[in-house]
């Protein structure tokens, strides 16, 4: 099993009024940046990056960082910066970054010469997520969302085609022309860095991620859900000539551990505030997945494929309905003791069966103590005791076993 | 709300088959819709059949016509255009363009000015202001957009009928086509040509009416001004009290004015 840690890297100093007040009141997109004090940023910046630089010591096998573009809710808005910095200041982790939203690059050949260099200077420790971006990367970027999964393709295959083929070839596709494809620096990791694909599920993406044996990470989906894309991955593989195993899959979970259960549960909440914000005001749904991002196609097999998760479950939109018990109680996010945590991270392995187990130890108000406080308990009780499941329960990761 | 005679028809462009209602009878006026699609047969449109053939197509890729794979930018759509007319046999007629309709008709006549008999443009996107904005249809959303498109719903005919009622199911799928198409097409540069206001001067031949709601909040008047300017010799009718969408808006006004130009 390959346990990773994340963070979403939260910049929570804006109150629920500043986000109705903004512009169509939402959190992402709009919401003024003159809400951001670069000098809190300046210190956010330096303690997420030294609790990843802690994430070493306690033993995780990966560092995971995201992307997201104009948003409070994740400051990793240049994350290949950050994936450098831990690139030199650890030895062992592989550095996770899920992922690069391909879609939004003008020029991937630039992409293509960052990720080299990321993986040289951590002497080929770079596992390179690709992403087609939420809608917001989209429009933050002025990239036509009617293309997002053309791009997201074109660009993968220029990437692909640029590490692994000698140069100078020329490249003349339909979003993408080079007439001198020959980046000089080339990956340490032969033929590629690894390749992993996160994402809530969406068919195509998972056919696609099967037909490429490429190991799709679910975004913290709904359990019940998660089985059947799971389902849907291994028929696309199947067709591929492959049967796909516990390597083929991760699962990003909120995990958060302290003493005991009660101050895990009352620290847990700030995870309330994470990705969709303080006061969770909804986000304008055509921002987040404007018209043409999701094919007609697409749209209509996630309404036919999902039908009985589309109603709000407890973990998004109707947490303020269900409450934090019901979240909690469902194991959406999973909060305690080392003991409780072990026993709750068992039952979903068991369910799941995932070879990559994405820990997401803190978010929103969740403080930089408590965070390292969590951190130093996964060391001590947690990984160890997550790490002999994975074998009692035959969990390889992709290093462990090909994908 | 349609009175008067006319037909739904198709028609084969190459590969690709196109939608279009037709009206009336005399010599042709085509009308190009704005960025919502093709709204069906309009009251306006009965007015107009009383003395012209009235062509109303639907777009490549707006609900109800197919896209051929190709077809992503403005200009293809412009392109491709003539070729519609040409299967048509409408080779010498009026232009008359809603908004994004607007634009596309300035494109067709500045590609081919002999296929343009009279060119109307009623609050044309396509270019863009010097001192202001074109409103960011996309980023306001259908119904924040429709907020800045009529300026008072008070004094829309059959405004229920057009816009209150809750969308039926195709509806919806239809306003989905459509925005997609409109987001295909106009998203990058936004809602207009940098080309467009220097060939324009091609049509100085062409009799041209640019309308134009008084009060638009989605293309500045400086655009009117700007169409007026590059297309030299063109009347231009402001609309009092009216918004982005004079046709549906005020509608008398506005045939007042078609009218005048016309007849």
């Amino acid at each position: 099993m390959f346990i990773m840690r994340f963070t979403e890297r939260a910049y929570i100093a804006y109150t629920e009024a500043d986000v109705k007040n903004s512009f169509r009141s939402s959190v992402r997109l709009t919401f003024p940046n003159t809400h951001f004090n670069p000098e809190l940023g300046a210190d956010l910046y330096n303690e997420y990056l030294d609790e990843y630089q802690f994430c070493e010591e306690v033993g995780f096998d990966g560092l995971m960082l995201n992307e997201h573009h104009n948003t409070p809710t994740c400051m990793g808005a240049a994350m290949n910066l950050e994936a450098a910095i831990l690139a030199r200041i650890t030895k062992r982790p592989k550095i996770v970054l899920l992922g690069n939203p391909l879609p939004i690059f003008e020029n991937p050949l630039r992409l293509a010469e960052e990720l080299a260099e990321i993986d040289m200077i951590s002497r080929g420790r770079l596992v390179s997520g690709f992403v087609r971006g939420t809608g917001i990367e989209s429009w933050a970027t002025n990239t036509n969302p009617v293309h997002n999964r053309e791009r997201f393709e074109e660009a993968h295959d220029l990437i692909i085609k640029t590490w692994t083929t000698p140069g100078p070839f020329r490249w003349e596709g339909k979003h993408y022309h080079f007439r001198v494809v020959n980046p000089f620096e080339r990956p340490l990791q032969r033929p590629h860095p690894p390749i992993w694909i996160p994402g809530i599920g969406s068919p195509e993406t998972l056919e696609w991620s099967a037909r490429h044996h490429y190991p799709y990470i679910y975004l913290e989906t709904d359990p019940q859900v998660t089985v059947q894309m799971t389902e849907l991955y291994g028929k696309a593989a199947a067709e591929t000539g492959y049967v796909p195993g516990p390597q083929n899959f991760g699962y990003l979970w909120r995990i958060h551990v302290q003493d005991t259960d009660e101050k895990a549960f009352e620290v847990g909440k700030g995870f309330l505030v994470g990705n969709a914000g303080i006061g969770r005001v909804p986000m304008p749904g055509d921002f987040m997945a404007p018209p043409g991002y999701n094919s007609r196609e697409g749209s209509k097999r996630i309404l036919e494929q999902y039908k009985h998760a589309l109603k709000p479950d407890a973990l998004y939109g109707g947490v303020d309905a269900a409450g934090w018990d019901a979240v909690v109680n469902s194991n959406r996010v999973v909060v305690g003791s080392p003991k409780t945590v072990i026993k709750k991270i068992r039952e979903g392995l068991r369910i799941l069966r995932p070879g990559i187990l994405g820990m997401w130890t803190n978010d929103g108000t969740i403080s930089h103590q408590d965070t390292m406080r969590c951190l130093q308990l996964m060391k001590d009780e947690v990984l160890p005791a997550v790490r002999e499941m994975g074998k009692e329960l035959d969990l390889p990761g992709p290093f462990e076993q090909a994908p | 709300m349609a009175s008067a005679e006319y037909r739904e028809c198709t028609v084969n462009v190459g590969d690709t088959s196109i939608h279009y209602l037709v009206g009336g009878s005399g010599t042709p006026v085509v009308v190009l819709h704005g960025f919502d699609g093709n709204p069906g047969w309009l009251p306006v449109y009965d007015e107009l059949a009383r003395r012209f053939t009235v062509y109303a197509p639907t777009h490549p890729g707006f609900a109800g016509s197919e896209r051929p794979p190709w077809l992503e930018s403005f200009v293809d759509l412009s392109r491709f255009y003539l070729w519609i007319l040409q299967e048509l046999d409408l080779t010498w007629t009026t232009l008359l363009g809603f908004s994004i309709g607007g634009w596309l008709a300035a494109e067709i006549a500045a590609m081919s000015p002999a296929t343009v008999e009279r060119l109307i443009l009623v609050d044309a996107m396509g270019i863009k202001p010097r001192e202001g904005e074109i409103a960011d249809i996309f980023l306001h959303g259908s119904e924040g957009t429709r907020r800045l498109a009529i300026l008072d719903p008070k004094q829309v005919p059959n405004y229920e009928l057009l816009f209150g009622r809750k969308p039926s199911t195709e509806e919806r799928e239809a306003t989905a086509i459509n925005r997609e198409a409109a987001i295909r097409y106009c998203w990058k540069p936004y809602m207009h040509d940098p080309a467009l206001p220097f060939l324009l001067p091609r049509l100085h031949k062409v009799p041209s009416l640019i309308v134009w709601g008084k009060e638009d909040r989605i293309v500045p008047l400086e655009s009117a001004e700007l169409y007026r300017r590059a297309l030299r010799d063109a009347k231009l009718e402001l609309i009092e009290r009216c918004g982005h969408l004079p046709h549906l808006e005020r509608p008398a006004e506005f045939l007042r004015v078609v009218n005048d130009f016309l007849v």
